[in-house]
């Protein structure tokens, strides 16, 4: 069964100037507990298709918004503005860039923390919450976490914060985990822990999770399958496997030649457009 | 709170703005205890030792009247502070709404609500209050009414400045991803990041309100007579001068001394609070 299922969805929004379409009919289908990643260049339109799924840009009036979104048998776009903000933090969340600015700087964590567990118990005493927040936060191996609640994002390491991130996260056992390019923000060796920590967890509890992200290398350890994504169009999928051992489409070639080597051949080339990049979607069936 | 005053001890210039305000406001709640002639608020006449110079009985001599002048310092200082509080309490919180809403909702209600803020900006604020007082009765109550109205657009600006820049903030989507209305982010997420500022600028404008308050009832638009007032002490005198330079000279410092006091203590809290401008 799959637990967010999108068919032939168009964005577009509306400015003084006329309309610019971002959107051009995305189909992609996230299995119960897939861990799917959606690749693509800043601009490609990954970040909005996770912003429809979460519901905030149907509420954006410049938005027009076309197609099904499917989640958990509901279509979020035919749902009442208040029944997608109840979705929301309980059962699906979502994974920031960068962790630090994601937590407001006025409260200290663990008072965030137990707003965010109040969203599925309201009357959650401050004392069960406290002792929640410390069993999560010893899921994401803090070591300390009583020291951690009492303090504020800025006292904390960026990987700390993401750590705290994604327990908040994870908190309310969310049927699906939304990663925008989680940790793009922090240094190579934290961020690789930090999404490790995060498969380990979503597998145990069964998260499906859409990984955005334009990271090649993260994306490979770390998805079931991948969607290439391309000016707004899906131009490839499959398992991963399958896809990165033979890329079919010219523009997840390009996109992979793209990675710089560690061993320093110079910045690779790659084409700011090509007509081959337009080309047709490719579909690898099963591991090929 | 510990920390912060400690801060604030450590620079010559804060610890001095926090002793006058200490000191300001002790003699306010005192005076009625502290001050040698406790009677000479009102309308008491004593024309045997009228328009009296400093000396040992008469600290800063007497007025036209014969009342001592210290003592209806230290009452007009009530007036003063009480005018200032008020004000502020009211002024604060309407315009942290208005500029919250504006702020963080955006589009047609940023468009109505600042509008409306930048015709109050646009009127010279001395100029709206005469106008005010014009119409309705000198009284105190009126006088908060009308620098209240003048008032509040400078908080409805500051707030809608800050609130929109943490709009655009991590903890806000974040805040939105978790379901949070916008009643509980405005609010709840982005008014405490405005604290800061706000709590500096009021800590600033009691002495700017004191000022204002002071040059009504200079014009005679503020508290009527027999009650003291620092704005109407100096105007009264101020026909006698040179000659009776106290009737004057006191109560001005007064006003300056206070004015004084309230700007040091601002600037210390926005060092402290990491505020600038």
């Amino acid at each position: 069964m799959s637990i967010l299922d999108i068919k032939n969805l168009n964005l577009a929004f509306k400015t003084l100037t006329g309309q610019v379409d971002v959107l051009h009919g995305i189909d992609l289908n996230i299995a119960a507990g897939e861990k799917v990643a959606l690749v693509g260049e800043s601009g490609s339109g990954k970040s909005v298709t996770a912003r429809v799924v979460l519901g905030l840009l149907q509420e954006t009036r410049s938005a027009r918004i076309n197609g099904s979104v499917v989640f958990d048998g509901q279509d979020i776009n035919a749902m009442p503005a208040r029944k997608r903000a109840a979705l929301r933090g309980t059962k699906m969340s979502m994974i920031f860039q960068d962790p630090t600015s994601s937590l407001n700087p006025m409260f200290t964590v663990g008072n965030q923390f137990t707003e965010v567990l109040r969203r599925r118990d309201h009357k959650l005493s401050k004392m069960a919450s406290h002792d929640r927040a410390t069993k999560l936060l010893e899921e994401v191996a803090i070591p300390d976490p009583a020291r951690v609640l009492g303090s504020y994002a800025f006292q904390l390491s960026g990987g700390m914060n993401q750590r705290v991130m994604i327990a908040m996260a994870l908190a309310n056992r969310p049927k699906l985990l939304l990663a925008d390019e989680p940790g793009t923000a922090l240094d190579v060796s934290v961020q690789a822990q930090t999404v490790s920590l995060m498969r380990d967890l979503v597998e145990e509890n069964g998260t499906s999770v859409l990984f955005i992200s334009h990271n090649l290398g993260v994306v490979r350890e770390f998805a079931d399958r991948v969607y290439v994504i391309y000016r707004g169009r899906i131009v490839e999928d499959g398992p991963t496997a399958a896809l990165f051992a033979n890329p079919l489409h010219a523009y997840t070639r390009a996109l992979m030649s793209a990675v710089p080597r560690i061993t320093g051949a110079g910045l690779p080339e790659v084409p700011e457009v090509s007509d081959d990049f337009l080309a047709a979607r490719v579909s690898h069936t099963e591991a090929s | 709170m510990i920390r912060t005053l400690r801060i604030l001890a450590g620079n010559p210039l804060s610890l001095l703005g926090l002793l006058l305000v200490c000191l300001i406001t002790l003699a306010a709640i005192l005076a009625p205890w502290i001050a040698p002639f406790p009677t000479h608020n009102g309308a008491v006449v004593d024309f045997l030792n009228n328009n009296r110079p400093p000396s040992a009985q008469n600290w800063m001599g007497t007025d036209l009247v014969g009342r001592d002048i210290f003592s209806r310092i230290l009452f007009a200082y009530q007036i003063s502070l009480t005018l200032g509080v008020v004000v502020l309490a009211i002024a604060t919180p309407i315009g942290t709404i208005i500029g919250l809403l504006a702020g963080y909702l955006g589009g047609w209600t940023e468009m109505i609500l600042m509008r409306i803020v930048d015709v109050f900006l646009s009127i010279p604020p001395l100029v709206l209050a005469i106008a005010m007082m014009g119409v309705l009765e000198p009284t105190l109550t009126n006088a908060m009414l009308a620098v209240t109205a003048m008032w509040w657009p400078w908080y409805a600006r500051l707030v809608y400045s800050i609130a929109r820049g943490e709009r655009e903030e991590g903890y806000v989507l974040a805040a939105e991803v978790i379901g949070a209305g916008a009643t509980h982010i405005a609010f709840r997420e982005i008014l405490p990041n405005c604290l800061p500022a706000i709590i500096t600028k009021m800590t600033l404008d009691m002495g700017f309100v004191i000022i204002i308050a002071s040059s009504l009832s200079f014009l005679g638009l503020g508290v009527q007579p027999p009650t003291a007032d620092l704005g109407s002490m100096v105007a009264e005198g101020a026909r006698y001068l040179p000659d009776s330079w106290w009737l004057t000279i006191f109560p001005g410092l007064a006003i300056l001394i206070a004015v004084f006091g309230f700007n040091l203590l601002g600037d210390g809290l926005r060092d402290v609070l990491g505020e600038d401008e």
